[in-house]
This record gives structure tokens, C-alpha cells and sequence, in this order.
């Protein structure tokens, strides 16, 4: 009963804490790779395994910069990533109502 | 090993996720994150509220049994001010930096421009101070002037260009000190200080709570 109306790609606690975390910042800003990994825990390759995920999507984008010899990597939510969101979000109230 | 272990390897498909826990994570993930994001916390503004009630109670403790006044305030009034304003200028900028760190795209120059004016609006708001005391003006307008002139041009400043920034909780604030600092002008030379004082506080503490209720707002339940 649960799961069907809530997108699966986002209905992950990892992926959700992804999601969530980047759609606190405003519209089209991002956050480095670094920053993301160190507020969410996760190992670097977890992270990429999931960041590539949602990026296959489309619900996020990624863009390296390079500063010197350091490389960074920084994620933003798309605009279809946060209508993604809202809708999941959506999906979550109407099932919570309904319980 | 990491603090937050990943749950994500044995169901990927969120197998065992219910839709209460689901909501629970993401209120705590977005709740976590506007902490994380927001540079001007609401202990931030309370120590503002608290210190500008002290600072500016000072000021006018120091002044109000001057007749006739002189606008002279007390070493010690003096001493905390400075005290204040270092501690103030210090945390601001450290959890300014703490927010932004990784952080970067349009909203972030946009902030940067904001902070750039408000700093012009200081400098300027208390610089046009020096040539009114140079100039000899008399002691009641000196000692009224540097309690509410400043902050009536940098709320002003303040309030347009957080509009035009839209940025309307700071520019509802700044709009907040100006109107302060006009009632203070009304207070004459030594209360002026005093209604400065306990308004600032109000409206620090007001945006402290402002802030404080936005954060801890529930991203589910409406």
C-alpha cells in the first residue's frame, strides 16, 4: 500500500537525506562534494553511487571546477529535482492523512 | 565508521522504508540543513537582543543624571560597547563562513552584494557622526544623534535594499530599527538611548523567535 505513489528514486533514506539537504539551499545554488559528505556521513563512494543515481534522473546536477591543482565537484537540485521533492513530499502527506 | 550507516545497500527500492519514517528523515534532513545553511541563528539574534539591551541601558545609566547633559558616557559604557561590538562582528563573521563553506551559485552573490551595502550603510551611517562633532553642535543634538540618527539611515538603507533583495524577514527588521530609532528621536538626548535599547531588543528578539519557529517548521505536516 505504501510505496506506490511515493517515487522509489527518492524513497531511499540515503537518497532522501540527499534530496532533502540540497533543496534547503536556494534555487540553482549548490554545495561541494566535500561539504555534502561531511553533513550526511556517508563514505565518498557511497555518496557518488548515489549522487549518480539521482543524476541519471535528472534531479540533480553536478559541475567540476578546478581551483589550481585542486578539483571540486559541486551538486545542485534541478528544477525537476525539487518538483520531484515537492511531489514525493505530497505523496507523504496524503498517505500519512490517510493512515 | 561512519556515523550515519548506509541503508541504502540492502533495499534500494526502500524496501522496508514506511511512509512514517520516511516523513520523520526528511524533516530531520531538512530541519538539519536549514540549521546548517542559516549564518544568523537564533542565538545569534538573542545575544544581539540581550547585548544591545545592556550596551544601550548603559549608555543611558551613564547620561540620564547629567544636567546640564553633556553626552558624555562612562568608560565603563564605553568598555562594554566595544566589548559587544567585537564579539558581535567575530561571531557574525564566523558563522557567515561556517554557512557558506561549500556553498556557492547566485544566492550566494546575491548575499554577498547585500553584505557589502549594509557594511557602506554602517560606515556611513556612523561616519557623518565625526563632521557634526567637529562642526560644534550643540550637546543635546550630539548626544541624540549617535542613539538614533545612524540607525535610522542604516534601517532605511537596510529595509530598501532588503525589498529590493527580497529578502523580506530582514527587510521587515531593518524597517523595525528605523521606526526604533525614530521613536528614540522623540525621547530626547538621554532616553533616547534607553528606548533604543529595549527597542532593539523587542525586535531582535522577535527575529529570534521569527527564525527559530521557520526552522523548526515541519516540512510534512502543514
Amino acid at each position: 500500500m505504501t510505496g506506490a505513489e511515493l517515487d522509489p528514486l527518492i524513497h531511499v533514506p540515503t537518497r532522501l537525506r540527499i534530496v532533502s539537504t540540497l533543496a534547503a539551499l536556494p534555487d540553482r545554488d549548490s554545495l561541494s562534494f566535500t561539504r555534502l559528505q561531511e553533513m550526511l556521513g556517508l563514505t565518498p563512494g557511497n555518496l557518488i553511487i548515489q549522487l549518480r543515481k539521482l543524476e541519471d534522473a535528472d534531479y540533480i546536477s553536478s559541475t567540476k571546477t578546478r581551483n589550481g591543482s585542486v578539483q571540486q565537484t559541486n551538486v545542485a537540485l534541478t528544477g525537476q529535482g525539487r518538483a520531484a521533492l515537492s511531489a514525493y513530499t505530497q505523496a507523504l502527506r496524503d498517505l500519512l492523512g490517510d493512515l | 565508521m561512519s556515523p550515519n550507516p548506509d541503508t541504502t545497500t540492502a533495499g534500494d527500492n526502500g524496501g522496508n522504508f514506511d511512509p512514517q519514517q520516511a516523513a520523520a528523515l526528511l524533516d530531520q534532513a531538512t530541519l538539519k540543513a536549514r540549521r546548517t545553511f542559516t549564518p544568523l541563528t537564533p542565538l545569534l539574534f538573542t545575544f544581539r537582543a540581550v547585548g544591545l539591551l545592556v550596551v544601550f541601558g548603559g549608555f543611558w545609566l551613564s547620561v540620564r543624571a547629567q544636567h546640564p547633559y553633556t553626552g558624555h558616557l562612562s568608560s565603563a559604557a564605553i568598555a562594554v560597547a566595544v566589548v559587544f561590538v567585537f564579539v558581535n562582528i567575530v561571531w557574525t563573521i564566523m558563522a557567515i563562513a561556517l554557512a557558506s563553506t561549500g556553498v556557492s551559485g547566485p544566492a550566494q552573490r546575491k548575499w554577498g552584494a547585500w553584505t557589502a551595502i549594509m557594511a557602506v550603510a554602517w560606515i556611513v551611517g556612523y561616519a557623518v557622526a565625526a563632521p557634526l562633532y567637529h562642526a560644534g553642535a550643540s550637546h543635546p543634538v550630539w548626544g541624540l544623534y549617535p542613539a538614533s540618527a545612524p540607525l535610522l539611515i542604516i534601517g532605511l538603507v537596510g529595509a530598501t535594499a532588503g525589498a529590493a533583495f527580497r529578502y523580506w524577514p530582514l527587510a521587515t527588521v531593518l524597517l523595525a530599527i528605523a521606526v526604533v530609532a525614530a521613536a528614540a528621536g522623540l525621547g530626547g538626548p538621554a532616553n533616547s538611548w534607553l528606548i533604543t535599547g529595549i527597542g532593539l531588543c523587542v525586535v531582535y528578539l522577535g527575529i529570534a523567535t521569527f527564525t527559530a519557529l521557520t526552522q523548526r517548521r515541519s516540512v510534512v505536516r502543514l
